[in-house]
């Protein structure tokens, strides 16, 4: 009988798969290097390579990113600040952070937001989400925490939870209809807001015990929700989700996605300390 | 070798780029995302010029389009397919197919993702008609948990079962692919290899309403092939450019030759999501996805020229002219059905 397969496992070797000769990470195995699988993976593992991979493509505002044309990716930033060593380059990478603004929309009925609130967006010069503002409050939580824009992600994150707590990608209410929150990124929302709003963070962990449950099928929301539990110091909780992430990574191939290897990776590891303060 | 591609330093400092986007957010496009109004013919068209170039589309050919009835996802439907493609000529003999399904959302009892006992019959049938290969591939706009959504669907088992690989297009290496259409200024698309790569590419939507887009079928269905760690969960700068204009340019990139419409339970009211379902006990097959979307919103009830981007589609991408689209299987007036329109921002919410 061989060993028991456990998640961990699993994620580090598509983790080895996916790390190329020039230091960085691709998305799966194969694949060029990218800013956030890279991020990622060096704050999973600690490694300098992926971080000197990052040095190397960072855009000359400060962003990390995959494309740059009339869309513009900015989702990496954030991570790319939680996985660079002190210094020049991260401090590139954090003001672009503090200055870079999601549009904001007007309130209408048929999708009730405050639009004074700013976030951040997936790409640039678009609307603000759950999960990237989640990314960048995080970063600025933990090397800028005197930082305003941490009020503004607060702020969104408040605005946006679903009915009855959570979290979708960022919208609660559209005509008329109230959608539902999401596993994955409820965790990533309780994440940031850890030590920055008790209730918000409270009422989100309670909302979460139920949806990984519910979502037992998804490993990056595993991930996460331990992620999320292991922030709050409920090791319960914790002991619970390692327990499915097992079971579901078992036989799995994770659908080859180096991200939510590079997840599993961080929150079985000791990669969660280089990322919350 | 680097995946990055900073070929274009035109970023957020790029003054057209902000007034449009600026321009278009006024209207805006949130999340599941309304759309700015449609910039079709009428505006572009002004200066008596097109979106397109009329070397590349010539005026769209007759098409042939398949409506067949099934009435379960469980009895038969390989066969069922399978004369769906034979009645519309498809020929996939050694070709590299990919099956684009619409792979949203998991909610119990909600009939909101392309059924994966319809996926996995149309991988067989493929194969029996010859495919060399066929890989079922989606990158889904909401979620970025993909294994949740693909396992509690059913599709991974499903797809498991016939021995047929599912690829996420959000992780697939992706291409810089030059748009051929200019509804959107984007200008290029980052499409993954394996759509660019494929032989032939079938789209294969949901029947469903869509509160944003009236109907979404086989040319809203690409949506689902852009990856979202370009364009974002949810894809949200395709919703300020337009989601219709979005629609257009996406289809007229990935140029799906074959579509086969999930219409034995479709979903009405407010969709794509949050509809409920009609047991409509029809599949639509057709060798042109403009004349496909055209019998299959004519079947649900809607006019197909009310539909904006349909409407415009037939101009250019493929065929909308009723007269022109032989109708194979039960035809378009055999079944006469009234699926609720979805709400819209300009209702209130309120459906009907």
């Amino acid at each position: 009988m061989g060993d028991k397969v456990t998640a961990s496992g699993t994620a580090h070797d598509l983790l080895r798969r996916s790390r190329n000769v020039d230091g960085g990470y691709g998305p799966r195995p194969g694949a060029p290097s990218e800013p956030e699988p890279t991020a990622l993976t060096a704050i999973a593992l600690d490694d300098d390579a992926a971080r000197a991979w990052l040095v190397s493509n960072q855009r000359n505002d400060g962003s990390f990113g995959l494309v740059d044309g009339f869309v513009r990716d900015e989702a990496a930033t954030a991570i790319a600040a939680l996985a660079l060593a002190a210094g020049h380059v991260q401090e590139r990478a954090l003001d672009h952070l503090e200055a870079l603004e999601a549009e904001r929309v007007p309130f209408s009925e048929a999708i009730p937001q405050d639009g004074s609130i700013t976030g951040w967006p997936w790409t640039d010069d678009t609307f603000g989400w759950v999960e990237p503002t989640s990314r960048a409050t995080l970063a600025l939580k933990r090397f800028r925490p005197g930082s305003p824009r941490i009020e503004q992600g607060v702020a969104l994150l408040r605005d946006r939870r679903s009915v009855g707590g959570g979290w979708n990608y960022g919208n609660r209410l559209v005509l008329g209809e109230e959608l539902p929150p999401f596993a994955h990124t409820t965790a990533i929302a309780v994440l940031a807001l850890h030590g920055l709003d008790d209730d918000l963070e409270r009422e989100g962990s309670e909302r979460l015990r139920s949806l990984w449950r519910e979502e037992r099928d998804g490993p990056i929301s595993l991930a996460l929700s331990r992620a999320a539990f292991t922030a709050v110091g409920d090791d319960d909780e914790v002991r619970a989700v390692e327990r499915a992430l097992d079971d579901v990574v078992h036989g799995s191939d994770l659908l080859a996605d180096t991200v939510t290897a590079a997840w599993i990776a961080i929150v079985t590891g000791d990669g969660l300390r280089r990322i919350l303060p | 070798m680097t995946g990055v591609d900073h070929h274009d330093q035109a970023g957020p400092a790029d003054p057209g780029r902000r007034r449009f986007l600026k321009a278009a957010g006024l209207g805006v496009a949130i999340g599941v995302g309304s759309s700015v109004a449609l910039r079709l013919g009428g505006v572009i068209g002004d200066d008596g010029t097109t979106p397109w170039d009329p070397d590349d589309f010539p005026p769209p050919g007759d098409a042939r389009v398949a409506v067949l009835r099934a009435s379960s996802y469980d009895r038969g439907l390989e066969s069922t397919v399978a004369d769906g493609l034979r009645a519309i000529g498809a020929d996939v003999r050694g070709a590299r197919v990919v099956l684009k399904p619409n792979l949203v959302e998991y909610d119990p009892g909600v009939p909101i993702n392309t059924d994966p006992r319809l996926v996995a019959a149309t991988s067989v049938a493929l194969r029996r008609l010859g495919a060399s290969s066929v890989t079922v591939a989606e990158a889904p706009g909401h979620r970025r948990d993909l294994q949740y959504v693909a396992t509690r669907s059913g599709l991974l088992e499903a797809l498991g079962d016939v021995d047929t690989p599912f690829i996420d297009l959000n992780t697939e290496p992706i291409r810089r692919v030059p748009l051929r259409t200019r509804y959107t200024p984007l200008t290029e698309l980052w499409l993954p290899e394996a759509l660019v790569e494929a032989d032939v590419v079938i789209s294969m939507p949901k029947m469903k309403t869509h509160h944003w887009a009236h109907v979404t079928l086989s040319l809203k269905n690409c949506f689902g092939c852009l990856p979202g760690r370009v364009y974002g969960w949810p894809k949200n700068v395709l919703h300020w450019v337009g989601i219709e204009n979005s629609i257009l340019d996406i289809a007229t990139a990935v140029r799906p030759r074959y579509a086969i419409v999930d219409g034995i339970v479709g979903m009405e009211g407010n969709g794509p999501i949050s509809g409920t379902a009609v047991d409509a006990g029809l599949l639509v097959f057709g060798d042109d996805v403009v004349a496909t979307d055209t019998i299959a919103s004519t079947l649900m009830g809607f006019d197909p020229e009310s539909i904006p981007y349909l409407a415009e589609a037939g101009r250019f991408l493929g065929q909308l002219d009723r007269d022109r689209i032989a109708d194979d299987g039960e035809g378009p007036d055999a079944v006469a059905m009234s699926f609720e329109r979805a709400p819209t921002a300009e209702t209130g919410g309120r459906t009907g």
